[in-house]
């Protein structure tokens, strides 16, 4: 019946959306946990050069 | 659950799949077709996990929300958090499917008797406590707001269900009376889906949990 | 000082702050009446037997003028930092709770007052003595868990928005409850056909009322 298929068509869209959504939002945080590591160990030195612009 | 290896989560995801694979081969091929309603009734073998998991998690989030409010440590926070989440998705999808099998039965997507009521009631509930998290800006304060209203929330499950068993219900009373519906068959099938379904929660939960102590490791990365 | 005393006193910080503002009652007859009005009206229009939807306007009337008040009795507190001010009171932080909830019980009580007599009006009811304990208890009901409610938002953004939200679903039970006694006293039903549900909701009140109580302070707590 058309009614069963539905049924697991949306029962099974729900499961692996939230998974999916969940996967995404664990790649995120750890790319954040990364940087903000790393940012932590080697204090950048970049920002610091562009904000004094070269002179001469 | 935090301080399981990959390993471990590995194996309970792979677990978890194996069992949910076995469950539709079971479900499709093996239960036996139902007299009155035919092959639509297979829903059946979905709509009851998926509320049993719903009702589960959302205990385990009550339970945690006591204990975090008992013990303030954030592990429980995390799991209330993490479980309620979970739950609200298991019972939308118990609800859907629901809703579906009242199609096919009754002829209506939805009636207002005691046990759906109580099923949307909690939904409304568990989606109001996921809003007031977000709507909440102190830490700590939040944490403790949301336990509390965890708790009162899941109190009124059981008032809710009261009125089921006082009031006259067009719901399918399988397990009334000490009996059962069901062949032996069917029931056994039921059981193993309950079981599949309730090895995936816990892997979600797995995956759910390690994603909370990842948020909170961010946010006191940011502010240290 | 008593424990009774000690109530009492927070009650009457409530109604001596209302009675020089009177905002907070005027607000609350006002929107309950104009729930009525309009409820009537638009039913007026499609309904047949005008009785059969009273029960459910005037427990939506009371519903929403009841969540006004709420609104406003922790907001007030808050706004003019006596939120910390009572914090600081050599109180069980738990009686703060039960000050609350007496105050925001009698400003619905009296908002009932008016509503009630309202509706009997316009939906042509006949007055049954067993409404009063009906109504009484609905009241502690949304009462109790609302006092709480409204506690946890004071400190929500969109705090307005959120007590509604947060509310509605835990106070289900008692609504439908109570439209369930209104309805079948005013119709004449048997009394052990709906007696059920002034089981269910004696057992909310009283489960609310501890639940609430206990877990107050945690709410309140800096």
């Amino acid at each position: 019946m058309v009614y069963l298929f539905a049924a697991f068509l949306v029962l099974w869209s729900i499961t692996f959306g939230y998974l999916f959504i969940l996967g995404g939002r664990q790649r995120q945080l750890s790319q954040q946990l990364a940087s903000l590591r790393s940012q932590r160990a080697a204090p950048a030195e970049a920002p610091r050069d562009r904000a004094m612009p070269e002179e001469g | 659950m935090e301080r399981w290896t990959r390993t471990h989560r590995n194996l309970l995801w792979a677990v978890s799949a194996v069992t949910i694979g076995i469950a539709l081969f079971l479900v499709f091929l093996v239960a036996p077709r139902e007299a009155t309603m035919g092959d639509m009734q297979r829903v059946f073998y979905f709509h009851v996990p998926a509320a049993w998991v719903g009702y589960l998690a959302l205990f385990v989030s009550f339970v945690a929300s006591l204990l975090y409010l008992r013990r303030r440590e954030s592990r429980w926070d995390r799991l209330a958090l993490s479980s309620a989440e979970i739950g609200l998705v298991f019972i939308t999808e118990g609800i859907i499917t629901g809703s579906f099998w009242a199609k096919a039965t009754w002829g209506v997507w939805w009636t207002w008797e005691p046990r759906l009521t109580t099923s949307a009631v909690l939904w409304a509930i568990y989606a109001s406590y996921l809003t007031l998290r977000r709507a909440m800006e102190e830490q700590g304060r939040r944490e403790r707001v949301a336990a509390v209203y965890s708790v009162l929330g899941f109190v009124a499950v059981p008032i809710n269900f009261m009125a089921i068993r006082w009031w006259r219900t067009v719901h399918p009373l399988v397990f009334e009376g000490g009996g059962s519906n069901l062949t032996p068959a069917m029931l056994r099938v039921l059981i193993f889906c309950i079981v599949s379904f309730t090895l995936f929660y816990l892997a979600v939960l797995s995956l759910r949990l390690g994603i909370a102590w990842a948020e909170e490791q961010v946010e006191q990365l940011r502010y240290e | 000082m008593s424990l009774a005393r000690q109530v009492w006193t927070l009650v009457l910080k409530d109604l001596s702050l209302e009675k020089r503002s009177r905002e907070m009652l005027s607000s609350m007859f006002i929107f309950a009446l104009l729930v009525v009005l309009v409820f009537s009206f638009s039913f007026d229009l499609r309904v047949e037997v005008m009785s059969g939807v009273a029960p459910g306007v005037l427990w939506v009337a009371i519903a929403f003028a009841g969540m006004l008040g709420l609104a406003r009795s922790f907001v007030l507190e808050r706004d003019q930092g006596c939120l910390d001010g009572l914090l600081l009171c050599p109180v069980d932080r738990s009686l703060l709770y039960l000050g609350k909830l007496v105050s925001n019980l009698l400003f619905i009580s009296l908002t009932e007052l008016v509503v009630v007599p309202l509706c009997f009006a316009l939906f042509n009811l006949t007055f049954h003595w067993l409404l009063l304990p009906i109504v009484l208890l609905g009241t502690i009901g949304f009462s109790a868990v609302g006092t709480i409610v409204s506690a946890m938002t004071v400190h929500a953004r969109a705090r307005e928005v959120m007590l509604p939200i947060l509310l509605f679903p835990l106070v289900l039970p008692v609504l439908i409850a109570a439209v369930k006694l209104t309805g079948g006293v005013l119709d004449g039903q048997p009394w052990r056909e709906i007696q059920n549900w002034m089981q269910l909701l004696v057992g909310f009140d009283v489960i609310f009322l501890v639940v609430s109580y206990l877990a107050f302070e945690y709410v309140i707590e800096e």
